[in-house]
């Protein structure tokens, strides 16, 4: 019985239908907006039914300002898990500082847009206009991601975990210090350009491409060999796979990702300081969305990031004092009794895994420490 | 007859090649001063007690493990410096006594991520399995007969199954030389039987070279031209399975004095 609905909630959120509504609503909304300014505008309604709208679209405001950064939030959200998702979900390196892809790529877009506070600041490097400035974003997190991970990547388990939340740390320490570039404490002020649509729509586009691309990645043999890595590392080495290389690549893929979405995001503040850049808790929140809608599956960081966000803000709107203590019980809950995430109990044979066969994985025995069997 | 194609043999140059392979745990020698060659087209047998050094030997063959001293040479090419992925990719296939199946991948995905990969560059992963792949996997899963489970997540298989995969998985690139580690044990007697009529096809068919770790000695004796025994990691004893069966040496190590 319990299997039958589960199959019918599948069936429903997966098909393709459904989606592509859902997708052309989410593209549709904004008119509402523009609708309203344009209601705004007239001197006088013409007729009844441009009355009745029109008085509706002021007096309701179904889709302010508000809504729209709501909704944008959300999908960096996912964006950032999905992101997250390649290299620990597929790959089954939990990285506790995927954050620092986000600063860096938020300050990367900052100095290029010439917010530096230094006077010897490169002119070459200054006054860029946003979207060159975005992929510069990108690239600098990709190269950084490059430098640490041909390090770290090397580590196994939660020691590399730990070595990614110390790099995060002692970024963020780095940044704040070098004080004439980063404006230290002060932080750095963007050119302000307040456009919400224009964002909505970005990060829309973003989203999309990123999702897609994850569920592309997934079905091509670099894909399946990250799976591999995640299942058994030494086995697959051992049967010609280049280990090393496909994780630095995954690692490098998804710190450019993440790195837009930081510069994105940092336009959109239009302000940018240390803590705000490489705040701890976007990792957490990556690594915690992503396990509620399941690990090593394309579809999971978007349902978990969707419930997690929604269900943040009831908790915040009606148990203001508790509600991180909530967050806290969600997480114990998500790793004792749905391990493998929604995706889980939607798709029993899903490639998804979950938190404890990873960190089993982790412990388990390899031939180096066991010299003596047989 | 076994005897006469060892002389055969030994004329050509050897396949694999150790000399002098020592490896050390802190104090522990598990390989000492080993020589061995296996040749092509050959089944070797590798017998000892539990803790002679079998595995570790395999380990130091597919690269996991470092030796501290000695060569390896394989197809006349030095491997003891290579990364493992490079020895899979000269055509060194090994499975695994304890199994290392991709256990939440489908059998088939399992199988095609043990193609062949040869040093291409990484753009070229970027696509579904070339269908040759596709094709190859799925004759090698028939003739395993593990066809009916092909969609099947391999952590579902029983120990047996996963056995067979693991030799599927082997099988895939096309290698030169296997190296088997107790394919047989934890199975039934009907698929031992399966896999041993699988490994002769694979010898006489196709001139594969297979290095056996093996605690049943029958398996052993049906299949193997030479067997190569190691007690502490020494080398004890090397002949035909008749000889090394009825070697005091050797039932001493195995059943005490």
């Amino acid at each position: 019985m319990g299997r039958k609905i589960l199959d019918l909630i599948r069936a429903i959120i997966f098909n393709r239908w459904v989606l592509a509504a859902i997708v052309v609503l989410l593209f549709l909304m904004p008119s509402l907006f523009y609708a309203r300014e344009w209601c705004q505008e007239l001197d006088a309604f013409t007729s009844p039914l441009q009355d009745s709208v029109c008085t509706y679209l002021i007096e309701e405001k179904p889709v302010t300002n508000a809504v729209l950064l709501n909704f944008t939030q959300l999908f960096i959200l996912i964006i950032l898990a999905s992101n997250w998702n390649l290299t620990g979900g597929f790959t089954g390196y939990i990285d506790f500082g995927h954050a620092v892809f986000f600063g860096l790529g938020g300050f990367a877009t900052a100095l290029l847009m010439g917010s530096s506070r230094w006077e010897d600041w490169p002119a070459l490097f200054s006054d860029w206009s946003f979207w060159p400035a975005m992929l510069g974003a990108g690239i600098v997190a990709a190269i950084f991601a490059l430098l640490i991970g041909s390090f770290t990547l090397r580590l196994k388990g939660p020691y590399f975990s730990i070595a990614m939340l110390g790099t995060l740390v002692a970024t963020r320490e780095i940044v704040r210090a070098s004080s004439n570039i980063s404006g230290g404490g002060l932080g750095l002020s963007l050119p302000v350009y307040l456009n919400r649509p224009m964002f909505y729509y970005l990060s829309l586009v973003m989203l999309l491409f990123v999702v897609n691309f994850v569920r592309w990645i997934r079905s091509t043999e670099f894909g399946s060999s990250l799976v591999a890595i995640r299942e058994d590392e030494v086995g697959a080495e051992m049967r010609g796979i280049n280990t090393t290389l496909n994780k630095i690549t995954v690692f490098c893929i998804s710190a450019f990702l993440t790195g837009l979405v930081g510069g994105m995001w940092a336009y959109m503040n239009t302000f940018l300081d240390a803590d705000i850049a490489f705040n701890q808790n976007r990792t957490i929140d990556m690594v915690m969305m992503t396990m509620l809608g399941g690990l090593g599956t394309v579809a999971g960081p978007v349902i978990g990031s969707t419930i997690l966000y929604w269900l943040r803000d009831v908790l915040w709107a009606n148990f203001l004092l508790f509600h991180q203590i909530f967050e806290g019980i969600l997480l114990i809950i998500i790793v004792l009794f749905v391990p493998e995430g929604i995706m889980g109990l939607l798709d029993k044979d899903s490639s998804g895994t979950s938190l404890n066969r990873i960190v089993k994985g982790w412990f388990k025995k390899e031939p180096e420490e066991h010299p003596r069997t047989s | 007859m076994t005897t006469e194609m060892t002389s055969n043999q030994k004329d050509q140059s050897p396949l694999l090649e150790g000399r002098g392979v020592s490896k050390y745990f802190g104090g522990l020698a598990a390989l000492h001063n080993v020589d061995f060659a296996i040749y092509p087209g050959e089944i070797m047998g590798l017998i000892g007690p539990n803790g002679s050094g079998k595995t570790t030997l395999f380990d130091c063959l597919s690269r996991v493990q470092q030796i501290n001293t000695g060569e390896i040479h394989f197809k006349g090419q030095e491997i003891s410096k290579k990364k493992p992925f490079q020895v899979a990719h000269m055509g060194l296939a090994r499975t695994f006594q304890v199994f290392r199946v991709y256990r939440k991948l489908t059998v088939l995905e399992n199988m095609l991520l043990s193609r062949q990969w040869r040093n291409e560059s990484i753009f070229r992963q970027l696509r579904p399995s070339h269908p040759d792949t596709d094709q190859r996997a799925r004759e090698l899963l028939e003739f395993l007969t593990l066809d009916h489970l092909t969609y099947e997540q391999a952590g579902n298989l029983s120990g047996g199954q996963q056995r067979l995969l693991e030799i599927g998985m082997a099988l895939m690139p096309d290698p030169e030389l296997i190296l088997l580690d107790e394919a047989a044990s934890g199975v039934n007697p009907v698929l031992i039987n399966t896999i041993k009529d699988r490994i002769l096809h694979l010898s006489n068919e196709q001139g594969k070279t297979f290095l056996l770790i093996e605690h049943n000695m029958e398996f052993i004796g049906d299949l193997c031209s030479r067997v190569f025994v190691l007690n502490f990691g020494e080398k004890l004893a090397e002949g035909t399975p008749e000889d090394v069966m009825t070697n005091e040496d050797v039932i001493e190590a195995y059943f005490g004095s």
